[in-house]
């Protein structure tokens, strides 16, 4: 069959549907290109969405991956508002709720995830209550905040923590509570929860950790929350910052393999050789690792959809980066590279928890497993390749700022299983 | 006529070294490879980063905020998510310094 009757057909209209389509066009693919998306908006890139887009000060446009000029120009037939509701893997058909369908040659799911939520929410005034995931949710809690007094966010993550930063900056007191005894707690090692916790107390946001939440009403003019400890809170907003769930209904539908996540090879390749996915809702397995893992980061969403699209060509490449995430907070930029959660022991060049400067995180056995840098991306570039390469600097010499990452004194780095 | 600007000496830099400038007001990353310099204005074209804190590697320097690649001798973006080129300016070396124009 000519390549110019070849349909693929992207699911999803996040960052990794984007990439998808941007990528095979840019590789060449001539064929039909069918993106469907269940946001109306055209793809975007959700960070800004609790950072500078909930402050006000950025806008859609920046945002936006694949915009309708750029669709029509590149061929990218784009069903937005729609949801997939069924595939058929032996017909090769996708239909959506609408009930539109579309045969495909390859096909991509890159449904990303869903805000967790709580049993017995809907009880609340949902006016009051709010998850943090889509762009009309953030537009929904920027109104709310411009309003609000007092937010509590329950769930000490990422999300959590940047929505605390930037209300703090609308002005809006905050709380937030954690029934982790610290925050990231997933994640990261306790040094960087407990600079993080420092972190957002000094700009007056008061936590509460190791507390879990026993209930949450309404009251007359906003929401209360009694803690696990007797305590109670009572907010006029509430954001709930409890992690999502990847959204893997139709792949399990499908009958794709799936553990925490739809399973695929270095490529992207599902269980179904015809059909690949990418982003958070896909599980990879991770050569730094030496385990699959699932990212929920902005640069996995884009360099796996990428590769993924490339595999879909015919090309041989695999992804294969080291896990890699930035966080923005009080003009602070932090970024996390592998896997620092699993170190026990830091080392710090310069001064992170000052503002500047590089925690090299390591394990049991000496190894490095990861490192998170605050304001010192440049490190932490430099120290990536190092463990691409497949080595480490000595954690002596670490603390030695004298002498740029480059030129520290390094050893092999490789786990024992 | 172009006009240049005085900008570092000539040993203020390395090879795959960059450094950060105010040039008449106007932020600059001034680069060398191979011997020979290069200039580009020191914003991503991507988001608000200085391209002066990025990685050099390949002729290429990594945004130090989300690694998109910009060509460093044409300012061409060379990775995503970087797809705007960044604007390069006109270098030349008299004696012991490195001069940049600006205009063009
Ligand atoms: C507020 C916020 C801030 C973030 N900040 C950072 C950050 O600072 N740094 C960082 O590294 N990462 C950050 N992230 C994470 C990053 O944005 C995600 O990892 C990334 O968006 C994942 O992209 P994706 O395409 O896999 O999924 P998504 O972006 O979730 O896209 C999936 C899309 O698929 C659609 N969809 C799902 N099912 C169907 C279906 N059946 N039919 C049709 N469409 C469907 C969904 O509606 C959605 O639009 C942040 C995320 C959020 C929410
Ligand atoms: S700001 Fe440079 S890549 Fe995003």
């Amino acid at each position: 069959m000519p390549q110019g009757e070849t349909t693929y057909v992207v699911v999803g209209g996040g960052q990794a549907a984007a990439w998808i389509a941007r990528t095979l066009r840019a590789e060449g693919f001539a064929g039909r290109l069918v993106l469907i998306g269940e946001e109306p908006h055209w793809p975007y890139e959700r960070p800004a969405l609790s950072k500078e887009f909930l402050r006000g000060t950025g806008s859609v446009e920046a945002i936006t991956l694949l915009g309708a000029a750029q669709a029509g120009e590149a061929g990218v037939e784009c069903w937005l508002g729609q949801r997939v509701t069924a595939v058929d893997r032996e017909a090769r058909v996708v239909t959506t709720a609408d009930g539109r369908s579309v045969a495909y040659d390859t096909l991509f799911l890159a449904t990303g995830g869903r805000a967790r939520r709580l049993p017995g929410l809907d009880s609340l005034p949902a006016e009051r209550v709010h998850t943090l995931r889509t762009l009309t949710e953030s537009e929904r809690l920027r109104g709310a905040l411009a309003g609000a007094k007092h937010l509590l966010v329950l769930g000490g993550g990422w999300i959590g923590l940047e929505v605390a930063a930037t209300a703090r900056a609308l002005g809006v007191e905050v709380t937030v509570v954690e029934a982790a005894p610290r925050l990231c707690a997933r994640t990261m090692p306790p040094v960087v929860s407990d600079w993080l916790h420092a972190l957002h107390e000094s700009h007056g946001v008061r936590m509460v950790t190791g507390v879990g939440i026993a209930d949450i009403t309404g009251t007359a003019d906003g929401v209360a929350v009694a803690l696990a400890d007797g305590g109670r809170l009572e907010a006029d907003q509430l954001l709930l910052g409890i992690g999502i769930e990847p959204e893997v209904g139709l792949a399990a539908a499908m009958g794709l393999a799936l553990d925490d996540g739809i399973l695929v090879d270095a490529q992207g390749r599902t269980s179904d050789p015809r059909i690949f996915a990418a982003g958070d809702v896909a599980r990879h397995p991770s050569a730094f690792a030496r385990a699959s893992l699932r990212l929920e980061s902005w640069v996995n969403a884009q360099n796996q959809a990428i590769a993924a699209a490339r595999a879909a060509l015919g090309g041989t490449g695999v992804y294969a980066d080291i896990p890699w995430f930035w966080s923005d907070q009080y003009g602070v930029n932090v970024q996390m590279l592998g896997l620092p959660g699993l170190g026990t022991r830091a080392v710090a060049r310069g001064a992170p928890e000052a503002g500047s400067g590089c925690w090299l995180m390591l394990d049991g056995s000496g190894v490095v497993v990861g490192a998170v840098a605050v304001n010192a991306a440049r490190d932490l570039r430099v120290l990536r390749k190092m463990l691409e390469d497949g080595r480490a600097p000595l954690p002596d010499a670490w603390a030695d700022t004298a002498t740029p990452v480059q030129r520290l004194p390094s050893r092999p780095n490789v786990r024992a299983d | 006529m172009t006009e240049w600007h005085d900008a570092a000496a000539t040993d203020a830099l390395s090879d795959d070294e960059v450094m950060g400038l105010s040039i008449a007001g106007v932020p600059v990353a001034l680069f060398r490879q191979e011997g020979a310099f290069f200039a580009l204005h020191d914003l991503c074209s991507h988001g608000a980063a200085r391209l002066s804190d990025g990685f050099v590697e390949n002729g290429c320097v990594e945004c130090p905020l989300h690694q998109g690649l910009v060509d460093i001798r044409s300012g061409a973006p060379c990775s995503a998510p970087i797809t705007e080129p960044v604007r390069s300016y006109p270098v030349r070396v008299v004696g012991d310094r490195v001069e940049i124009a600006l205009d063009r």
